[in-house]
């Protein structure tokens, strides 16, 4: 019996199926097995350039004879932060294994990694969902994704085809820089089903590690490296199905090129299948690369499962036990995550998706917004019984003048040597109207700059002139004069045009020489012209 | 009391005088062993106390120093200088030892005659047509033509104690942990521990008491407490009970062995000691759970001798590739057994073999190590023989003519079949000489070892010490010295 070749035009559905596997370089001082510094340590804020190639190293980073691994026991501690995020239960035990291949970039042609005993192991994490903009959507549904595994390893080098600067050379550079970096690998289970889940994911999970410390997270440095597995069911018009083989793609850095490799495979799989009939089984998995310019996969090895790297146990690493106290101690500093920070939030406060994503996203500015409310909760009865008023206030504060003097200096707001015990301070000034709103931006940057010391806000604002007009005669005076000058708007706003008032709040400001707190001015105005 | 100046001076002239018959020593560091002795020599003058003050040391070539080149006798690391000084190196040096030279081995530790090296094979200061053992051959021979009173050796299946005992001298392999192995070049990371070899057990205690106890270079070295070696030595055990184990089926040994086996148990017996028969049920799997072990472990240490980044690089055509630089310089580099034991342990961890092969090893590993605890009243299951030392012969045979196992890698893994279990068991164990035997018209030495619990180097140290005492059959030089 013959069938006429089936097209494109026979396929009712394709369902994406996706797993992740995600690289992420921990952000310990030094390397997964050596003294040598990590490339992927904090930065300190005064240099983000390239170190040049091998300056990182140590005997065992280059796997001289005789060297030998010793554990880096913060990375075991950070990965066992970032697995308890997932969800994942910590193993009491577990080992490091040799991954053995032959590459230039791997100094003792075997990587240690653990094999058949992940220190992180069956997580399930809810993935909130995500708007168009990457922004959570409290609204939308949650979705469960299962993790596998959560494994601690060493990362390889890098071969250089042209020397630093791009000059052209002949043959190839080891660069041994990033060898032995300690990398976590994240394993999910074929859970997700759409381009933009893996995104977000991968997004979320970012998140994460940045508020524990675990990684920094500049994509662009390659901290995090997406590599997805894909695959899709076919379902054709005639009710028959077939999954596709499995391609998994290595070495994504952004979420674009995550996104794009993704939809990709989608749309090509199904042609692929209709060309050469694979389905998924034993021997049918390909890697394949991704070329961002042209945005497509391009086949790199065939094959992938039937590679033998021959895994035993690495004799010069004992075994790690993992006690109930050590576990506790380290999973209880994970607390709350930054995508269930941002959604209460946004609940406690009234904030905008966007407003509480930048309040999460750097990992001290949550701690130093939510200082900041807490003493403004402290401090007055006034707002003991309104968290929304204190969260919104202090958010003003940091997304405005905090975030304009951060910019400027090029470091995140809670870096910028303002005390949350001042930024309270500044806070209260300005509900009570003691203060206008440009003086509370400079009463702001005088501490930022570190002019004001530790002055606290009120003497400062004293000193500098900037307590605004508090005589309700002078204030009155102005308001009647200013009414009287601007008939017409008067009327106005008498028939209901409230917005017209900008216009008589900004004489009176003139009047007070910008002494006068404009909220009060905007009060008194109202008043008489509303009674 | 001689000064540092004085002693290497000697050391050196008796190198002169007498490695060009056995072929010993690879390197000599006269220039920077002599400035080395005068600065002791004034570190002494202004009062500081060193315990191996001006002490000649030779240090087998896997073994990283940054004086000269370590090359494990291997093409593969022809002119390979250390950037960093090994552990033991460093704590010998800080002692006042003066490192004299580098001394010949097999290829990485591989071998039992030191035959296998890219230096020629080590002669035997007792018979220069015999082997001097292996693969620690030139640590051994140096101490027994007396060019040294201190060689460090290292021990894999029995690389210390087996040239020791065919040379006549004291071999010390300490429990696994004990010394840390940074700076020791790979060969099987799970049994390699450093000893010294030395011509009295006092010596050896000194040397380890040196070289011994925790580095946090080594995740694998120990924090179990020291103890005084030197005072154990010289101390006589009360109510000793030495066990002998029931012979294996498939040990041949020669008459020379089994004569100094019966002179050892004499000399315990007069000693007042207990003499017990036990048994080793799964020791005579040793060999074979060693060969799959040793090899599996190396074949994965060996890899990153790649031409790539040190040592040897095999000329390759521009266009030949990666692949071609590789094969080619692992080709050229490694030696005829090197590639063998790499390609056994390669056959054992590839999938579908592993649990065939490795995985089994690794059982009968622990099998054996729980016949060595039950021995020496440490098991779980129960108290055993509670021996306090095991006393066995350190090879199955004397000293034997250079090439005669040249076809045969069988026969000679055999002659590790008594000390290839202590590594797998991870226990400390020592050769001593027991009198000479007329092999083939010479007189030969003739070892036997005693085998002590886990980390109790003192007491093993203690028999020792009374053995050697009782008997006087340290210390015997080699003819001609």
């Amino acid at each position: 019996m013959t069938t006429k070749p089936r097209t494109l035009d026979d396929i009712e559905q394709v369902d994406l199926i996706v797993g992740m596997e995600i690289h992420v370089e921990l952000a310990t001082k030094r390397k997964m097995f050596s003294g040598a510094p990590n490339p992927a340590a904090p930065s300190d804020g005064t240099s983000r350039e390239e170190p040049e190639p091998n300056t990182l190293i140590d005997p065992t980073v280059l796997g001289l004879p005789g060297a030998l691994p010793v554990m880096n026991k913060r990375a075991v501690e950070l990965s066992m932060m970032v697995g308890a995020a997932l969800g994942c239960r910590i193993s009491e035990f577990t080992k490091w294994d040799r991954k053995s291949y032959f590459y230039p970039d791997l100094p003792k042609a075997y990587q240690i990694s653990q094999y058949d005993l992940p220190l992180c192991y069956d997580g399930a994490f809810d993935l909130p969902s995500l708007d168009a903009e990457g922004r959570i959507d409290p609204q939308g549904p949650e979705r469960r994704i299962g993790i596998i595994r959560a494994h601690l390893e060493e990362d390889a080098g890098k071969l250089l085809h042209e020397a630093p600067g791009g000059r052209a050379i002949e043959g190839s550079i080891v660069d041994l820089n990033r060898a032995g970096t300690p990398l976590l690998e994240i394993v999910t289970q074929p859970d997700l089903r759409s381009a933009d889940e893996c995104v977000a994911f991968a997004r979320i999970l970012r998140d994460i590690c940045r508020s524990l410390g675990a990684s920094e997270g500049v994509l662009q440095q390659g901290h995090i490296r997406f590599e997805p597995n894909i695959n899709t069911k076919i379902t054709f018009f005639d009710r028959s199905t077939a999954t596709t083989p499995i391609v998994e793609v290595k070495n994504l850095n952004s979420y674009r090129s995550l996104r794009l490799a993704i939809e990709h495979e989608l749309a090509e799989q199904p042609r692929r299948y209709l060309q050469d009939g694979r389905e998924m089984g034993p021997g049918m998995k390909t890697t394949r690369g991704w070329d961002d310019k042209r945005e497509v996969t391009f086949s790199q090895r065939e094959k992938e499962d039937a590679h033998d790297y021959r895994y035993f146990p690495d004799p010069d690493l004992p075994p790690v036990v993992i006690d109930d106290a050590w576990r506790e101690r380290i999973c209880s500093q994970v607390g709350e995550l930054p995508h269930r920070k941002q959604i209460r939030y946004m609940d406690e406060a009234a904030l905008s998706p966007a407003e509480a994503q930048a309040l999460t996203a750097e990992p001290g500015v949550a701690a130093y917004y939510e200082a900041i409310v807490e003493l403004l909760i402290d401090k007055d009865d006034k707002y003991r019984t309104d968290r929304e008023h204190a969260g919104r206030a202090a958010a003003n504060l940091l997304l405005q003048s905090g975030a304009k003097h951060a910019n400027e200096r090029g470091v995140s707001v809670d870096r910028l040597g303002v005390s949350p015990q001042h930024a309270a301070e500044i806070i209260f000034l300005r509900e009570d109207g003691r203060i206008s709103a440009q003086g509370l931006d400079e009463l702001f940057g005088l501490y930022a700059s570190g002019e004001a010391g530790d002055e606290t806000a009120e003497s400062l604002a004293e000193s500098r002139g900037m307590i605004v007009v508090r005589d309700e005669g002078a204030l009155e005076a102005w308001c009647d004069e200013v009414i009287a000058e601007h008939p017409a708007i008067a009327e106005q706003i008498k028939g209901g045009k409230d917005q017209a008032i900008g216009r008589l709040i900004g004489e009176v400001m003139k009047k007070s020489k910008g002494q006068a707190d404009a909220k009060t001015v905007r009060e008194m105005l109202m008043d008489k012209l509303k009674a | 009391m001689k000064s540092a100046r004085e002693q290497v001076a000697e050391a050196l002239a008796r190198i002169e005088e007498r490695n060009g018959a056995c072929n010993a020593f690879v390197e000599v560091y006269a220039e920077e062993a002599t400035t080395r002795a005068a600065a002791i020599d004034e570190r002494v003058a202004g009062g500081e106390d060193l315990p191996l003050a001006g002490m000649p040391i030779a240090v087998k070539d896997n073994i990283c120093t940054k004086v000269g080149k370590t090359t494990c006798a291997s093409r593969i690391l022809e002119g390979y200088r250390s950037p960093f000084d090994a552990t033991v190196v460093g704590r010998l040096e800080a002692a006042g030892a003066v490192i004299v030279g580098k001394v010949n081995m097999d290829e990485f530790g591989m071998g039992s005659g030191t035959e296998h090296s890219v230096y020629g094979p080590t002669g035997n200061p007792w018979d220069t047509t015999r082997v001097a053992g292996g693969s620690s051959g030139g640590s051994a021979a140096a101490v027994a033509a007396g060019m040294v009173p201190v060689a460090l050796g290292t021990d894999t299946g029995g690389s210390i104690r087996q040239p020791a005992a065919m040379c006549g001298v004291v071999g010390l392999k300490p429990t696994y942990g004990r010394v840390s192995r940074y700076g020791l070049v790979a060969f099987a990371s799970s049994l390699d521990q450093i000893g010294p070899l030395t011509r009295t057990v006092e010596e050896a205690a000194r040397v380890l008491g040196v070289i011994a106890g925790e580095d946090p270079n080594d995740a694998t070295s120990s924090t179990r407490p020291l103890h005084d070696f030197v005072a154990a030595s010289r101390e006589t055990p009360w109510n000793l009970r030495v066990g002998v184990v029931r012979g294996w089926s498939s040990a041949k040994n020669h008459p020379a062995v089994d004569g100094a086996m019966e002179r050892a148990k004499g000399v315990f017996r007069a000693m007042g000691a207990e003499v017990v028969v036990v048994d080793l049920p799964h020791a005579e799997h040793a060999v074979s759970a060693y060969y799959i072990v040793a090899p599996a472990e190396a074949s994965s240490n060996l890899a990153r001798f790649d031409g790539v980044r040190y040592g040897r690089r095999a000329e390759v055509g521009a266009g030949e590739g990666l692949e071609a630089l590789y094969v080619r310089s692992r080709s050229e580099g490694f030696g005829a057994e090197v590639k063998r034991r790499i390609m056994l342990g390669t056959y054992a961890l590839s999938a579908g073999h592993c649990d065939e092969y490795y995985k089994t090893a690794l059982k009968v590993r622990r099998r054996i190590k729980e016949d060595y605890d039950t021995a020496l009243g440490t098991g779980e299951h129960g108290e055993g023989a509670r021996c306090d030392v095991l006393l066995l012969p350190t090879s199955p045979t004397p000293a034997y003519p250079i090439g005669e196992k040249g076809n045969d890698p069988v026969s000679e893994y055999l002659q590790d079949i008594y000390t290839v279990g202590v590594n797998l068991a991870g226990l400390p164990a020592i050769s001593l000489p027991c009198g000479l035997a007329e092999v083939g018209g010479k007189e030969l030495p003739v070892g036997v070892q005693l085998v002590g619990r886990a980390f109790d180097e003192a007491g093993l140290l203690r028999a020792a010490g009374m053995f050697e005492r009782a008997s006087g059959f340290s210390g015997v030089s080699a003819p001609g010295v």
